[in-house]
């Protein structure tokens, strides 16, 4: 019998995990997917907002600037990467100039610090790629950029360490409640019993929670972003969030740096009926390029190296919704976290546990917030490589030549409490294949290794989910 | 081996070993350094024929081509680093190398010159807009190649080719042979991309269409791929309705162009070339750094592995001269200039204070011309005056410049006489 069940390992889920392994309770989460952080979390602009545009006196305006002030600890505890842009907002003509003044109004109300209002002149001495024409730029300091799938990532293998178990591949198909109890049922026919669920379903809360509960005030309505991604090569061009001004449609197209040196361009927004549809577009592509020339020049296209689309759950709360089911005590909502989600969880995860469940436990003597840090080869001195490589040869050997990754940091992202056996899998752990080349040279390489530390034949690898080997089983073995 | 050479050469396919054995001299320590286990790069999975005819003087597969490279190399007792990766080149006095491997981790190698032989890789997915799902089975050609003749599995059983690029013919073929269907190749240009011999031999001869200014509208398939929508477009490649035709396939395979891996350029300030997106160099083949050679796909793409020994060839003399004579002679260099009828030129500047033999200009036309009547000029004087027959922009061309042929110190011009 588990305290909680959480329902959902993507970035909110993650850290509520975190947050929970602080206490001495039985936690376990519960994901559909066969890895962590693979829907909404892994397809994102990586922005941890300053908290600016949320309209002031909701959940999302108070949680956002808490979540952007609780990155600054996982930076410190679970050595997350954070990269301090900073981000201008422009305001492209008078009526947006007038908008702008509004939007500085209730970002003051939000409590976002050190804003101040630049003239395009005095913002181009920064970013001299900026549109000439743009009309004003508020700048917001605290604006920020995070790798989410690395945050989800290491606050779940954080949480796993002080105790809360993962089932993967754990599609939830049927949840009854007797007794103060829940009993949850997977796809894969295992059966759950926990005092307390949490559900952190993303895009398909309301489906988990329609399973107890035919009456919830909240339907979610997917919205698809289509990004670009340009290659680390583009370093430089631009060094802050670029905003254009907020619409109805959301924060709009953004020109964002990544902490690995790409930039993102996007995202797009628009309504999909299909809450898995993360299909690009050439509408969705042009629609980018269109918008970017409004904010820059000089966009450099020519080292665009991927377009990707992800979904995120908007809902009819039009806010957040964290809360307790009314009519099923013990069942909790985490739903409608759209934008600005990535940066509010760490805060969603506190204020569930603190101001919704209101838990009183003392934190356990055992937790141990400190995860420690990744090894990332490229970046270390050279003695320190020099210890390493005496101990693991294979720090030696470059299996991506893109990204300078070496055979023993993919073989660390196959093993390992939270490791994967898949070509994405590691792509996402170890950043084997997100290059230039996008996986050309080094995917083969990297199939051969999983199926050495694995002992398993090459055509049973799989590229992402079940059922997707690469290679042909037959045109081995003979049929 | 040794801290310090003479001569560097990173890579160890065709180029990197023609570079070789052409710098080779006994009273010179050359180092080849290769990221793989085996020399031959690229050649190793191009197990079809067809290699070696204008080289060898008799047609060999890629294997056996690279073979009698690595056993010159072997019995001249050359230097050689495999299962090594430079991780970047800086020059101060000499260039500065750093590698790294499993027997040593990381360390330094000093060269007085270096050759840069690092070949090319293949344009993907995301450097072009593939609009659609984004499921597994969609890979470059080049890959699928070397999980066929490498670890021997094919990717998948019914296919459809995006580009007619070389790789994606051949594999048409291979795949069929090894028990596939192929089922089309889209291309985006209203002429093939591959030699006319490829288009022959590896689609004709196997009944395999190929569908000439059509793209692909839409991929489908969440997980695994299941169909590819592919239509037609008119002059200004916008779609042209009601064109479609719908494949259902579970593999598509890109050849849709190589691009020169120039990733050791970046620690170096180096002249580069926007068109052929690699260096600038002069028919010295030596880029903007002193000492710095670059040749074979790590240049420009080329056609034929013969053309990449011939050019390599080239840049392993010329490397060879630089480190003996090591003279520092001022340098005169002037771009070569060209038409719109012209994609891009190699070299791409001259240095008149170099000129004491012939040199070719390579280039490619940016469309197809039956006849092609080329005026090389300096200022408003014709020093030169070549017919093409039969020009197409996959296929490169060339012209000889002799030193006679100079009559000035203005810059080479070469433009097409309209027809």
């Amino acid at each position: 019998m588990y305290d909680f069940t959480i329902i959902g390992a993507g970035i909110v889920g993650s850290l509520i995990a975190r947050e929970l392994s602080k206490y001495d309770l039985k936690v376990c989460v519960l994901e559909k997917e066969n890895d962590v952080a693979n829907v909404q979390t892994r397809a994102n602009s990586a922005i941890v907002h300053s908290g600016h545009d949320p309209k002031h006196g909701t959940l999302k305006a108070r949680l956002s600037v808490e979540g952007n002030k609780l990155y600054e600890d996982l930076e410190k505890e679970l050595h997350i990467s954070l990269l301090r842009t900073g981000a201008f907002v422009c305001a492209k003509d008078k009526d947006e100039v007038n908008d702008m003044k509004k939007l500085y109004e209730n970002a003051l109300l939000n409590q976002v610090k050190d804003m101040e209002f630049l003239s395009i002149e005095e913002a181009r001495v920064l970013e001299p790629n900026l549109n000439p024409s743009i009309k004003k730029v508020l700048s917001l300091p605290t604006t920020k950029v995070c790798f989410p799938w690395e945050v989800a990532f290491f606050a779940l293998e954080n949480a796993i360490k002080n105790g809360v178990e993962l089932h993967r591949n754990a599609l939830v198909t049927e949840i009854t409640h007797t007794n103060h109890m829940f009993t949850i049922k997977t796809k894969d026919n295992q059966t759950y019993q926990t005092k307390h669920v949490i559900n952190a379903a993303g895009v398909y809360t309301d489906e988990i929670a329609t399973l107890i509960n035919p009456n919830i005030p909240y339907q979610i309505k997917p919205r698809k972003g289509e990004y670009y991604v340009l290659d680390k090569s583009v370093k430089g061009y631009m060094e802050h969030v670029i905003y254009p001004m907020p619409s109805k449609k959301g924060k709009g197209v953004l020109i964002t740096p990544q902490v690995h040196g790409n930039i993102l361009l996007g995202p797009t927004s628009e309504w999909v009926s299909d809450k898995d549809d993360i299909s690009t577009s050439l509408k969705g592509l042009h629609y980018i390029k269109e918008h970017i020339k409004d904010m820059a020049i000089n966009v450099p296209y020519h080292l665009i190296i991927r377009q990707f689309a992800g979904v995120r759950s908007t809902s009819t709360y039009e806010d957040f919704y964290i809360q307790e089911d009314d009519a099923v005590k013990g069942f909790y909502h985490v739903a409608g976290v759209d934008s600005p989600g990535i940066t509010a969880a760490p805060a969603i995860a506190k204020y569930l546990v603190d101001e919704v469940i209101k838990l009183s436990l003392p934190v356990k003597h055992t937790f141990n917030p400190i995860l420690q840090k990744k090894i990332v080869y490229k970046d270390l001195s050279k003695q320190e490589k020099d210890e390493l490589h005496q101990d693991k040869p294979l720090y030696g050997r470059i299996i991506c030549k893109c990204e300078d990754i070496t055979e023993q940091e993919i073989i660390d992202a196959i093993h390992g409490p939270l490791g994967s056996d898949t070509i994405k899998g590691v792509k996402k752990r170890a950043r084997a294949g997100s290059g230039l080349c996008q996986g050309g040279y080094c995917e083969s390489l990297v199939l051969r290794i999983i199926a050495r530390e694995t002992h398993k034949p090459l055509h049973e690898v799989n590229y992402d989910q079940k059922e997707t080997q690469i290679l042909d089983k037959e045109s081995k073995v003979g049929s | 081996m040794k801290q310090s050479y003479d001569i560097t050469i990173i890579g160890a396919g065709a180029a990197g070993l023609s570079a070789a054995l052409e710098a080779y001299d006994d009273t010179l320590d050359i180092l080849i350094i290769e990221r793989e286990k085996n020399f031959g790069g690229i050649l190793n999975q191009c197990i079809h024929n067809g290699f070696g005819l204008h080289v060898f003087k008799e047609e060999l597969t890629g294997p056996e081509y690279a073979q009698k490279l690595i056993d010159l190399v072997m019995e001249k007792q050359i230097d050689y680093l495999l299962d090594t990766t430079v991780l970047n080149i800086s020059k101060d006095e000499v260039f500065s190398i750093k590698a790294t491997n499993i027997t040593s981790g990381e360390f330094i190698i000093e060269s007085k010159s270096v050759i840069l032989t690092t070949g090319c890789y293949e344009r993907a997915r995301g450097h072009v807009d593939i609009p659609g799902d984004r499921p597994k089975g969609i890979m470059t050609a080049g890959s699928a190649q070397r999980y066929l003749n490498i670890d021997g599995y094919l990717v998948g059983k019914k296919v459809f080719i995006l580009g007619s690029g070389d790789i994606g013919l051949i594999m048409a073929r291979r795949m069929t042979l090894e028990g596939a269907t192929v089922l089309g190749v889209a291309e985006l240009m209203p002429y093939s991309n591959g030699l006319t011999r490829n288009i022959v031999q590896c689609l004709n001869d196997f009944d395999i269409p190929l569908y000439l200014s059509h793209t692909i509208k839409e991929v489908v398939g969440k997980e695994k791929l299941e169909k590819v929508i592919i239509q037609q477009v008119d002059e200004n490649r916008q779609f042209i309705e009601n064109t479609e035709k719908t494949f259902e396939v579970d593999t598509l395979l890109l050849s849709i162009g190589l691009i020169p891996d120039v990733k050791l350029f970046e620690s170096l300030s180096i002249d580069t070339d926007p068109l052929t997106k690699s260096a600038l160099v002069n028919q010295k083949l030596e880029t903007s750094v002193k000492g710095l050679y670059a040749c074979g796909n790590a240049l420009h793409v080329h056609d034929l592995v013969d053309d990449v020994t011939i050019e390599s060839r080239k840049a392993g003399k010329y490397a060879k001269a630089y480190v003996i004579n090591q003279k520092d002679i001022d340098k005169k260099q002037v771009p070569i200039r060209f038409d719109h009828h012209i994609r891009y030129v190699v070299p791409q500047v001259v240095d008149y204070h170099l000129i004491d033999e012939p040199f070719d200009v390579l280039f490619r036309a940016t469309q197809k011309h039956d006849v092609l009547k080329l005026v090389i000029k300096q200022g408003d004087q014709v020093i030169r005056k070549k017919t093409l027959k039969y020009v197409v922009p996959a296929e490169m061309q060339k012209v000889q410049i002799k030193p006679e042929d100079l009559i000035n110190d203005l810059p080479i011009e070469i433009m097409v006489e309209e027809v």
